[in-house]
């Protein structure tokens, strides 16, 4: 049967590891407008569809065992799953923050890394020598050495959310990162990986966009702005699909300049 | 000076369209929403009103897909807003068309979100058609995913979605659409015909010239899903 | 060794707004340029291409239409008893670079100043006293422009054809007109396209301030409304709404811009050379001092070159431009602790903030369906459109329901008392993304003796050239003024039926890290006295006649609004006065 659905399959790589899942039907046979199909809805069989896969599938190229443990642990507590939606877990952010340390942000892309160093006031911004790939290294060993009797894995929710709490509010020093500048950076990574576009490894299914009612990297609305107040049914776009499920580039057409 | 624009209430499921003409902006003004039924638009697809209107299927086919010419567009799975919307403005001669706007004003407004919904909610096959030629299928390929610079045109997917399959509700899928009447509709929009999008398709339309047309009208005909390739394999 | 080239008649220094504009004006006059443009070229089709430019991640968080840090940064601090650090990565204001400058990747807001903006100090001494304005802050250093609205007022409306500005008039030749902005300065005729769909947050908004007596006009903007030619036969679209406007650039051919208005022409144009990805190391003076010879830069592979030239035009953005001057001895550095010395004197900034209006569930609100210059807004508020008499400020902000997108990485908002995570904060998110509108105030920046720039002593940038070093805080009179006004908009947010609405207002630390504006303004400051100004009224340097500076760095202070047309109708003035007068009789064109 042909289709002319998007809700085709990206094979899970390490690098990409967006499986978009249909949401009904485990079959490629789909109806042709899946945008039609109410996405914002969410149901009892959301949560199976949302989960886009065994987030445990991602191949982790920057986190060892013991840093992935603490961070899949972390983000499950910073953006639960629940009844309705999945939560950073199933989003898959884990994978979006290992690929972004792996990557050239990790290593200090766009980051002013000159001495000398000096604290700063709260003006002046981040002003450590860490790039984000040595802070979280850093920050996780220590971690982990602090709770080597209780790691962070084995603690009910609870504590794992005093424990993240105790992290925000500073004054704890992880090898030399402040606790709260390591927080800070996990928690904006995260927001990252749930909201990015699931071409980076994270937001799997789309699901903080069905969540919310986002459509994506397609936007043309033109004709729809002066609806006042119109809901926008229809499934979200990521700029890594296209009919085919390929990522915009084709080999067989070069870009042009002129 | 902006012109009066009828406002519009779009309900929670794809399935419940209710069309609402206001003068107040009042988004979510209450009154007249009809409940789309899709089998009586399945009737009327099949054997018309008795109003008058001939049976969509007559064209369209039963299942959509129209017939291997080109001549009538292939409808199966078009966005129902879109679909309704086309057909008042075949009604209103904004669109205008010989043969679509005596049978759109025949149509009452209930028959119309009902047929649309019938449409919109098909997904029947692919007919076999002639392989295109590649160069064509090629420079069609770019014009709709990269634009070109020289002439000032943008990527056709940019509006149209990836690949050409559509931003519902009000934009069109391209992909599969059959070639002929592709270049049919851009003609209509460069004469003056088709006056349903004058800022975006209208203006668009007059920068194409004929390779062009002919261009993305072979590639996007010959756009499928990925479950036809695998399936071809 | 710096390889010698031919020589030219003029080189511009960045090729965004500013040396596009000047470039095509010059080389229309026969004058042989070369633009040398730190960045890389990029054009419309394909580099702006969506879906790939639809990324939020890559252009509004990783800022890939930027100045990359690791080459080039600024150093900062509050004020003059702390130790300036690095920026490190940019975030309260982003200078951009690549080809068309920020001119690309703005969000196309286009208003004019006031009359009163340009003869400033004058006008508020007139109007309140001087008591008044000393009691304001007696560290503000309030300065006239040196040239008037009326002298600028066809070059605006050459600027907005250009540009195709979408608009509704408010004020034509004094007669306001119904449907604009009445407090407008007026206009010699309407704007060369109407003015955008409404939003629905622009229409709430309006039917609020309506009923609070305010006067709700549609925001101008450079984002289309519709299919336009402009003069130079360069076709742009019309806007689709798409909600990726700031920080990015448009698929549509529909946003004014170097490569929509001018490239395609200027590039054409035998008598003009672009070299991108040539980095300007300084201006070359002669042994006089008076006169500059040309620049040295540096290409893409590290050579160095010295291109002469009769004219020199900084036109780099207004950090680099002051840069730029400092790095080249072009003027004499100002001095806060003596008051001496005029170039970095007077930076400013822009005072902006505003409530979030929670909204009821039933509101849908789409705020991804959007433009950069969208929605409606009021004046009433601006600059000194309203009696200050009691105030004890001066300044003033437009208030305006404008948002421009619902990304989400930016744009996910929870009303106070919200968990900052968690189950809590998700559920919030859910429940109010898509029922929540931002609404902007934006105003005047009083410029300080204690607000400045200048080399920082210890951080360089790749070539190992001092940073530009930046002491700022808001003054007092600013925190003042948009506390006021935030008082104000809360009653607006209530008005538009919000069941929640936060408080804007700035406060004092300025700080680094929270997105603000980028419009950084003045440190080459134009007037009619060399004492407090780097410029005279054309632009061009008291100190070094044939080295022009174009743009926000011209400002004394900043305005109320965006100031991109503004600087676009300054570039036209000084080319015009340039072609008429300085090309005829090179030298000083003001005598001071």
């Amino acid at each position: 049967m042909a289709d002319i659905s998007r809700r085709t399959i990206i094979k899970a790589t390490g690098a990409v590891g967006a499986t978009m899942l249909p949401f009904a039907s485990a079959s490629d046979e789909v109806s042709a407008q899946p945008r039609q199909e109410q996405s914002h809805v969410p149901g009892p069989s959301a949560a199976p569809a949302d989960t886009g896969g065994n987030p445990q599938q991602s191949t982790y190229l920057f986190f060892n065992a013991e840093e992935a443990a603490f961070i899949e642990a972390a983000v499950a507590r910073l953006i639960p799953k629940d009844e309705d939606w999945g939560g950073a877990m199933e989003a898959g952010v884990p994978n979006y923050i290992d690929k972004q340390l792996a990557g050239a942000w990790g290593a200090g892309e766009r980051l002013y890394r000159s001495g000398p160093w000096q604290p700063g006031t709260p003006s002046q911004g981040y002003q450590l020598p860490f790039t984000p790939a040595e802070l979280y290294r850093t920050a996780l060993h220590a971690i982990n050495q602090q709770l080597a009797a209780t790691p962070f894995v084995q603690m009910p929710p609870d504590r794992q959310d005093g424990y993240l709490k105790g992290l925000e509010a500073g004054g704890k020093d992880l090898g030399g990162v402040p606790s709260d500048v390591f927080f800070a950076h996990l928690w904006e990574n995260t927001i990252e990986g749930f909201f990015s576009d699931p071409v980076y490894g994270g937001n799997r299914n789309m699901v903080s966009w069905r969540m919310i009612g986002f459509p994506g990297a397609y936007a043309s609305y033109y004709d729809l702005v002066d609806r006042h107040g119109i809901k926008l049914e229809r499934a979200p776009m990521s700029l890594a699909e296209d009919v085919h499920g390929h990522i915009q580039m084709n080999p067989g057409i070069p870009a042009t300049s002129p | 000076m902006i012109s009066p624009r009828m406002r519009y209430v779009a309900a929670a499921s794809a399935l419940l369209i209710g069309l609402t003409l206001s003068s107040v902006a009042s988004p979510q003004s209450p009154g007249g929403t009809h409940v789309a039924d899709l089998k009586r638009g399945a009737v009327i697809a099949a054997q018309g009103t008795a109003a008058g209107a001939p049976g969509c299927a007559q064209c369209h086919a039963f299942n959509g897909a129209a017939d291997g010419t080109g001549a009538f567009p292939r409808i199966a799975g078009q966005s129902s807003d879109y679909l309704a919307a086309q057909l008042r403005d075949f009604a209103s001669n904004v669109r205008a068309n010989a043969v679509m706007s005596p049978i759109a004003k025949a149509l009452a407004p209930d028959d119309v979100a009902d047929v649309a919904a019938y449409y919109a909610a098909l997904d029947p096959p692919f007919l076999p058609l002639s392989k295109p030629d590649p160069a064509l299928v090629k420079a069609g390929e770019q014009l709709a995913k990269v634009g070109s610079e020289a002439r000032g045109i943008q990527a056709c997917d940019n509006c149209h979605g990836p690949g050409g399959a559509g931003e519902p509700p009000a934009i069109p899928y391209l992909a599969g659409q059959y070639a002929p009447y592709i270049a049919f509709e851009v003609r209509m929009w460069q004469r003056g015909y088709r006056k349903n999008s004058p800022d975006m398709m209208a203006d668009v339309a007059k920068l194409l010239n004929d390779q062009e047309i002919a261009a993305l009208a072979a590639y996007y005909q010959q756009v499928r899903g990925a479950a036809e390739i695998a399936a071809s394999r | 060794m710096a390889q010698r080239l031919k020589p030219v008649d003029a080189v511009t220094i960045g090729v965004g707004l500013t040396g596009s504009l000047a470039a095509h004006e010059l080389t229309q006059a026969g004058l042989k340029v070369v633009g040398l443009e730190r960045g890389a070229a990029r054009f419309t089709v394909p580099d702006f291409q969506s879906p790939a430019i639809h990324d939020e991640l890559r252009f509004s968080i990783r800022k890939g239409m930027m100045q990359d840090n690791t080459k080039v940064a600024v150093t900062f601090r509050n004020n003059s008893s702390e130790t300036a650090l690095p920026i490190r990565r940019w975030a309260s204001f982003l200078p951009g670079q690549g080809l068309g400058g920020s001119f690309v990747h703005w969000n196309g807001q286009s208003f004019r100043a006031q009359v009163a903006d340009f003869i400033y100090r004058t006008h508020l001494i007139e109007r309140y006293g001087k008591k008044f304005l000393d009691a304001c802050g007696p560290e503000l250093t309030v300065q006239d422009w040196g040239v008037a609205y009326d002298e600028l007022e066809p070059h605006y409306d050459r600027f907005e054809y250009l540009i195709g500005v979408s608009g509704k008039a408010g004020n034509i030749k004094g007669a306001i007109q119904p449907g604009g902005n009445p407090f407008e300065a007026p206009r010699s005729r309407e704007y060369p396209n109407p003015p955008m769909k409404e939003t629905y947050f622009g229409a709430i908004f309006r039917k609020a301030v309506d009923d609070l007596g305010y006067h709700p006009y549609p925001q101008p903007s450079s984002n289309l409304s519709r299919p336009y030619i402009n003069p130079l036969g360069l076709k742009l679209n019309a806007c689709v709404f798409c909600g990726f406007c700031e920080r990015y650039a448009c698929e549509h051919f529909a946003k004014g811009s170097p490569q929509t208005a001018i490239l395609p022409v200027l590039l054409k144009n035998p008598n003009y050379e672009l070299r991108t990805n040539c980095e300007v190391l300084r201006i070359n003076l002669d042994s006089s001092g008076k006169k500059a010879t040309g620049v040295t830069y540096v290409d893409g592979a590290g050579r160095e070159f010295e291109q002469p030239a009769e004219v020199v035009f900084v036109t780099a953005f207004p950090l680099n431009n002051v840069r730029t001057l400092l790095l080249s001895g072009v003027g004499k550095p100002y001095d806060p602790n003596t008051g001496e010395g005029t170039v970095g004197r007077n930076y400013t900034y822009q005072t902006t903030g505003g409530p979030t209006v929670f909204m009821d569930a039933s509101i849908n609100v789409n705020p991804f369906m959007s433009s950069g210059a969208p929605g409606t807004m009021i004046d009433d508020f601006g600059g000194d459109n309203f009696d200050h008499s009691n105030l004890g400020f001066i300044g003033g902000q437009y208030v305006g329901s404008i948002m421009t997108g619902g990304r989400p990485i930016e744009f996910h908002p929870t009303p106070p008392g919200t968990p900052a995570w968690g189950l809590e904060w998700k559920r919030a998110v859910a429940r109010h993304y898509n029922h929540a509108i931002l609404v902007q105030q934006h105003g005047t920046s009083a410029p300080s003796r204690l607000n400045y720039l200048d080399l920082d002593p210890t951080y360089k940038d790749a070539r190992g050239q001092p940073l530009l070093r930046m002491t700022f805080d808001f003054p007092e009179n600013d925190v003042r003024m948009s506390q006021y006004i935030a008082h104000k908009v809360v009653e607006i947010g209530r008005a538009m039926g919000g069941k929640i609405v936060t408080r804007g207002g700035i406060k004092r630390p300025y700080t680094t890290t929270v997105y603000q504006s980028t419009h950084n303004c003045g440190g080459a400051v134009m007037g009619d006295d060399p004492k407090t100004s780097v410029v005279n009224r054309y632009q061009q340097c008291w100190d070094v006649p044939n080295v022009f500076s174009l743009g926000g760095s011209s400002f004394p202070q900043n305005i109320t609004y965006n100031y991109s047309v503004t600087i676009g109708a300054l570039t036209l003035w000084s080319l015009d006065a340039i072609k008429k007068q300085y090309l005829k009789s090179p030298g000083p064109m003001v005598q001071a």
